[in-house]
């Protein structure tokens, strides 16, 4: 009996260490108090490195009035002694007085920048940590008088009474991760437009022995786009997810919701997922994506590094927008990653502005990591990436999550991905709705909102 | 320093010094966190904020008042039955492995190493075994020439997947089950066995009218650890299925799980463990009622 409950509790310890460190792609959407539907920066590997070497400036004459040393607390100890050094290299160029030190994160990221927030003792640059907007004004200096405010993507995301506090370090899209050898194979010569294209590339590929669309259904995480991404591009409103806190009824067949799901339902009920949804390998299907046994994802960008790493070459892994109507005109979803900001009481608040300034404007850190750049409109450097904005995709920027929206959720234990599996699964997926509509209702009810 | 003491005193101070860290362990590992969670299910704490709002009787109101929770008890029915059968081929192997047999010990040793191996570990090498379009036992299905019952889903099949399950338990612990019988068959005096075989008893008489009956306490212990392990099942569909397909292998400890760890209630979750707790020690007492009529203790 007691061994029972010892190797219980080892088995819980031993899942929720797996679910943090895991394969990089886990999360935990219920309990983020962000939007964003990817892993942070953990899941890019190195990729190049060379890409970095972007336009190298003569130096400013206005960089040499700043001056000072600051500390950036990093996640990516991977980068220290490396591609860091390079940064500040080309970094002291323009600002050659000021000194640049980096302090690797060991554990935790989120875990140690709150303690240091809770000891006094930040760095000057660091990434902001789960905590709400309104304590940012606490800790971070207004990043404002950087003049970015208007040329940056999520600027509202870390913003409190209208000052910016925190600019991304790069953002995540989501789309169609696809085995170009797979589609030429199959007779597939132009990318799918609309949602007939789409479907009638799948037939093609389908015809070809090939199982057109990876789901993992199994694993649940990876549906987790379909949920909290394809619904509020299809609705055109980025704050669709928090506008179910106006309505006792959050699931219909015509809003967003029912619209994303039913996608994957015909997808299903066409044979163009897996043979068996019920019985899918994460680790597997990275395999048979890279070899052309499988030929599409629909992911994250970050998973277009690690098919690569699975067995094939970069130029053979393509990757375009979910063409989710008829329209021709396409949306995609974009999430931000970790954002810089700036301590308040740091000794050298100009030098630190000036160091994340040029993050983000010169490093070429995003093409590094494989995110699009936290600037608007600015091109990617990377091949799968420079292919998808070339399709003229119209990039949405997600909302912070609603604190109360999240509050109903978890009272109602409504898991969307959970959801997305019952409605594809369900004989007739109204009833899947009916009942989760009911129990948002009632949970809303009791809450008082 | 210990000489001038009596006997009777170093050994009271023996017994004291040597009892006291097991039971500082126990205290602070067992008993400190079943305070605790009691303590939580009054409240409706989120996991992590510094206050903890009593809320009385809320959570157990709760729990009763939402029948699905208890649903998913149905879930458990086919461990229960896969645990039935376990015990059965559980003793039929311990009285085969302790007659007369040729290499038993080897027999022994294969029955009993599955139950060895990490629970998680077994769970992902079943994952490969399930498999339906890679999995071994569809391949070993279609390579014999039952290409139909080859293409069935066994973790995808509403309601096929508990049995499924089940008989990853049923393979894992039917060893244990067989290790323990075989040590009361061993403990059963040899002279009743010859008795009976001078007043002619056959050998399903005697395993009938000797074996069980004398085996009895440790059938009440074996099939106790089957009906809780039933009822606290986790691990296996926590890791194969996540509790898919849309629900069907869902049990009610990944309900408590997901509770307090996805939905961050704390609260209803230790009410949930406090009720599971009750409930089984009123199994254990249904069934310490219905198997000790026979009234020998």
């Amino acid at each position: 009996m007691r061994n029972k409950l010892f190797s219980l509790s080892f088995v819980i310890i031993m899942i929720l260490s797996l679910s943090l460190t895991g394969c990089g792609s886990n999360n935990t959407n219920n309990n983020a108090a962000t939007a964003t539907d990817e892993p942070a920066a953990t899941a890019a590997p190195a990729n190049t490195g060379g890409d970095a070497a972007a336009t190298t400036e003569p130096a400013a004459p206005s960089g040499a009035d700043i001056s000072g040393k600051i500390t950036f607390l990093t996640n990516r100890t991977d980068m220290i002694g490396k591609e860091y050094d390079e940064y500040v290299k080309r970094f002291n160029e323009k600002y050659p007085n000021i000194k640049v030190e980096f302090e690797a994160s060991q554990t935790d990221y989120n875990q140690q920048a709150k303690v240091r927030m809770a000891s006094g003792e930040l760095p000057d640059v660091m990434f902001i940590p789960t905590i709400p907007n309104s304590d940012l004004p606490k800790y971070f200096a207004s990043l404002d008088d950087l003049g970015l405010t208007d040329q940056i993507t999520f600027k509202d995301f870390k913003s409190y009474e209208g000052q910016l506090y925190g600019i991304t370090t790069g953002n995540s899209t989501t789309g169609i991760v696809y085995n170009k050898k797979a589609f030429a194979d199959a007779g597939i010569t132009e990318i799918p437009k609309t949602w007939d294209e789409f479907l009638a590339a799948c037939d093609k590929l389908k015809a070809a022995g090939v199982v057109p669309l990876a789901s993992n259904f199994k694993d649940k995480w990876p549906l987790n786009d379909w949920v909290y991404s394809v619904p509020r591009i299809i609705d055109g409103d980025p704050n669709f997810p928090n506008e179910k806190l106006t309505s006792d009824t959050p699931f219909t067949m015509d809003n967003g919701y029912g619209k994303s799901l039913s996608l994957l339902r015909e997808l299903n009920e066409k044979g163009y997922l897996e043979k068996d949804i019920n019985s899918t390998n994460w680790e597997q299907s990275k395999k048979d994506i890279a070899s052309g046994k499988f030929a599409m994802y629909y992911l994250g960008n970050w998973v277009i590094n690690q098919v690569i790493g699975a067995g094939t070459t970069s130029d053979n892994v393509g990757f375009f927008p979910l063409p989710y109507d008829n329209s021709g005109t396409i949306t995609a979803p974009l999430s931000p990653d970790f954002f810089y900001a700036v301590a308040k009481n740091s000794k050298n608040v100009d030098a630190a502005k000036a160091f994340v300034k040029w993050m983000i404007e010169d490093s070429g850190y995003e093409d590094f990591a494989g995110f699009i750049s936290p600037l608007k409109g600015k091109e990617s450097n990377l091949t799968q990436l420079k292919e998808f904005q070339a399709t003229g995709v119209v990039l949405q920027e997600g909302t912070v999550d609603d604190a109360q929206v999240t509050e109903i959720t978890n009272k109602a234990q409504l898991d969307l991905p959970a959801m997305a599996q019952e409605f594809v699964l369900a004989k007739d997926p109204q009833t899947v709705f009916d009942k989760w509509n009911k129990a948002w209702a009632k949970a809303k009810k009791d809450l008082g909102y | 320093m210990f000489g001038t003491l009596s006997y009777n005193k170093q050994k009271m101070i023996i017994i004291i010094t040597f009892l006291t860290i097991p039971l500082l362990l126990l205290a602070t590992f067992t008993y400190y966190p079943a305070l605790k969670l009691i303590y939580y299910s009054f409240t409706n704490w989120d996991g992590y904020s510094p206050e903890k709002p009593w809320v009385g009787l809320d959570n157990y109101r709760e729990v009763f008042g939402n029948p699905d929770i208890f649903k998913v008890f149905t879930h458990n029915f086919a461990y229960f039955v896969m645990g039935i059968l376990q015990n059965i081929v559980a003793i039929y192997f311990a009285v085969v492995l302790s007659s007369k047999l040729r290499g038993k010990n080897a027999f022994r040793i294969m029955l009993f190493l599955p139950y060895i191996m990490n629970g998680v570990a077994v769970a992902f090498m079943f994952g490969y075994v399930f498999d339906t379009t890679n999995g071994s036992l569809n391949l070993f299905l279609n390579s014999i020439g039952l290409t139909g019952l080859g293409q069935t889903s066994w973790l995808g099949t509403e309601g096929l997947v508990n049995y499924s399950l089940a008989s990853t338990g049923f393979w894992r612990f039917m060893g244990y089950n067989m290790v323990i019988y075989i040590a009361s068959l061993q403990a059963i005096p040899k002279d009743i066995y010859e008795a009976a075989k001078i007043d002619g008893a056959g050998s399903f008489q005697t395993l009938w009218r000797i074996t069980l009956p004398n085996m009895k306490p440790v059938i009440q212990l074996n099939l106790f650890l089957t009906v809780t392990g039933a009822l606290e099942v986790f691990d296996l569909p926590f890791v194969l299925t996540k509790g898919g397909p849309a629900g069907a292998s869902e049990t009610y400890v990944q309900k408590v799980v997901d509770t307090a760890f996805a939905f961050n209630n704390y609260g209803l979750a230790s009410a949930m463990s406090i009720i599971l707790l009750f409930f089984v020690v009123i199994v254990l007492v249904v069934q310490q009622l219905v198997l000790s009529r026979g009234g020998d203790k």
